[in-house]
């Protein structure tokens, strides 16, 4: 696949949660729960800082920005931190699978630290960790805290309930 | 007189370990004396820069060690503010000496090719992770308690929460880049990049700083800041680390290595998993072909290092697969495809400003994909020739980045200013708030290849042609 087809496949993942994404983070983190499923494009990730993070997807997002497949933005919270935004009109594509749709846009307007965490049991449990909700909270006891975990444990439990073509793991 | 064991170093003069009243150092020492450790005297820091720099042969055994010692004098810093005594002292240290531990040989590089290959042996973060948790080293840990070793592996691949002791690991001031960077320096002979490490040291803070993922907030987390005094000290630790990426790391020589190099090994291990291991000149029991059948398993990830490669290369030379023998001579023999430099090129043909616009990203983009359909074609016409053009591509913010893709506080140096607050330097140094985005595109072909040097010409004229006017 050449550069251009993953940049088509970044825009895609906007575009099938519903055109908008806010932060970065978060498109990963879709990304990442749409391969896991079996719905996804090839993009490979690997445990960082924030839990799984795939290189060639950051790049392909850059990429499709070039090409003006996505528009991203910079924007400032109210307490002065960044975060990007996305957002594609890329039309639709008839042949896309409708649970990666339905992936998508259960994630899209979820918390990104319960998202985080989500994700990150998730890549634990392919690790084969014993217990990868309780990685989970001793690798991030800062995001995890004020219910956090408890909340994430409900998003995955969403998540799960939509049949995908390779059941993400049972946590 | 306490028993101490010395190391010489170039950079920092002695370094020493107290293994008499330092249960740390004595378990470290000892760590260093295993075989995995002892693994990265045969792995060189910066791979192919000897093609360029030829005194930069220095060892990532060496560069470790010389982390060690920088964490210690970070620890000092730190224990002005926090006297204290914390169990995270210890592991940052560990985890600073062994935060390298799993690079394979020419590190970047053949991570390149586990990507290409899903090769998780050839990731060096998760061979680190797996060789702190359990090996030899995990043992020899143990005698600092039971879960020491695992809190070191976090502190190294960075999973637990950012505090001021993972940061002498991983921050804007970690002691990997106050020692690479002079490292790097003193070994190429390079006169540029230098920076005032006494003065940084003497003020570097520790400061509360803003923490979040996308738009959430979390609590602020300790990392090192500025004192005011050293905003010019800071000015230069930026740019020279700015300047050591185009001259060093991203010489477009060495990445000429890397991508022969690259291509070389994704040859091989492909002939070798399609079962023609004869092809590749290397006999059944070689260690890369080892890797290359059965990757998954850490011995084999540990058996490779730079000695490993280079000795190959002779076996490859004389290869019947014309991709490997042709392409490990040019290795063997620094022969190296001729760069054209496609941004230098948009300078001159545009203006120099244009170089590193959003037009040129997009005509990189145009010219990259073209290039790749190119390559397809000559790929399916000879498929058993060598890549006739190889593409490299590079970007370097004047931050490094230290957390995936975000922005924020921890990705960029703070200083304190005189009321007691924390602002970006760029906010105070106007070179630092001028500094743009390094990024290079370059398309190598073979001296002697007339016509894939004259199709990267055409395509590089169209790509540029289509410039908006």
């Amino acid at each position: 696949m050449a550069d251009i087809d993953y940049a088509h496949q970044a825009a895609a993942i906007v575009r099938d949660a519903g055109g908008y994404i806010v932060g970065r983070t978060k498109l990963q983190k879709i990304g990442f729960f749409l391969e896991t499923a079996g719905v996804g494009s090839g993009f490979p990730f690997r445990y960082k800082h924030y839990g799984p993070y795939s290189e060639q997807l950051a790049a392909a997002a850059q990429h499709a920005a070039i090409s003006h497949l996505i528009i991203e933005n910079e924007s400032i919270a109210n307490w002065g931190g960044q975060y990007s935004t996305f957002r594609t009109q890329m039309p639709s594509d008839p042949s896309t699978n409708p649970v990666r749709i339905r992936l998508a846009q259960e994630m899209v307007n979820s918390d990104a630290v319960e998202l985080e965490l989500a994700a990150t049991a998730a890549f634990l449990a392919h690790e084969r960790f014993p217990d990868p909700w309780a990685e989970t909270a001793r690798r991030k006891p800062e995001k995890a805290e004020g219910g956090r975990l408890e909340r994430a444990k409900q998003l995955y439990a969403r998540i799960r309930q939509i049949p995908t073509p390779r059941p993400l793991p049972e946590i | 007189m306490p028993r101490q064991q010395r190391i010489r170093d170039p950079l920092h003069d002695l370094i020493e370990f107290d293994i008499e009243r330092s249960q740390l150092e004595d378990v470290l020492w000892r760590v260093i004396q295993t075989r995995a450790f002892q693994r990265l005297r045969r792995i060189k820091q910066l791979g192919f820069s000897d093609f360029v720099y030829p005194g930069a042969t220095h060892s990532r055994l060496l560069h470790s060690v010389g982390v060690f010692h920088t964490a210690r004098r970070l620890m000092k810093v730190i224990e002005k503010y926090l006297p204290a005594k914390d169990a995270r002292v210890d592991q940052a240290l560990a985890a600073a000496l062994l935060h390298d531990l799993g690079h394979g040989p020419f590190s970047h590089a053949f991570e390149k090719i586990g990507e290409r290959f899903d090769l998780k042996m050839a990731n060096h973060e998760a061979v680190s992770e797996i060789l702190i948790r359990d090996s030899e080293i995990s043992e020899l840990l143990r005698d600092m308690g039971s879960g020491f070793a695992n809190d070191v592996a976090d502190m190294v691949s960075g999973s637990g929460t950012p505090t001021i002791y993972s940061a002498v690991v991983s921050s804007q001031f970690d002691a990997d880049r106050l020692d690479y960077m002079r490292r790097d320096r003193l070994m190429t002979g390079s006169q540029h990049a230098g920076i005032d490490f006494e003065w940084l040291m003497a003020n570097l803070e520790v400061g509360d700083v803003e923490y979040s993922v996308d738009e959430t907030r979390l609590k602020p987390v300790q990392t090192f800041v500025l004192g005011r005094k050293a905003i010019f000290a800071a000015e230069a630790y930026v740019l020279g680390l700015f300047q050591l990426y185009p001259t060093v790391y991203f010489h477009k020589a060495t990445r000429g290595a890397e991508k022969i190099y690259t291509e070389l090994l994704s040859r091989t291990i492909m002939l070798i998993r399609d079962g023609s291991v004869g092809k590749t000149g290397l006999p059944e029991m070689h260690p890369l072909v080892k890797f290359a059948r059965t990757p998954d398993a850490i011995e084999n990830a540990l058996a490779l290092d730079d000695t490993v490669i280079w000795g190959a290369l002779p076996l490859m030379a004389n290869s019947n697969d014309e991709w490997i023998s042709k392409f490990a001579e040019r290795v063997r023999d620094r022969k190296l495809y001729k760069c054209i430099d496609v941004r230098a090129k948009i300078a001159h043909d545009k203006d120099d400003g244009a170089a590193l616009s959003f037009e040129a990203d997009a005509a990189c983009a145009v010219i990259r994909d073209e290039i790749g359909k190119c390559l397809e074609e000559w790929s399916i016409k000879c498929p058993d020739a060598p890549p006739r053009i190889l593409i490299d591509e590079v970007e370097r913010s004047p931050y490094n980045k230290l957390t995936e893709d975000t922005k924020g506080p921890l990705n960029q140096i703070n200083i304190r200013t005189d009321g007691d607050h924390l602002v970006d330097l760029s906010k105070r140094s106007n070179v630092v708030a001028e500094l743009k985005r390094y990024k290079a595109f370059r398309v190598y072909h073979a001296d002697d290849d007339d016509e894939a040097k004259t199709k990267i010409s055409e395509i590089i004229d169209a790509g540029i042609s289509k410039w908006p006017t």
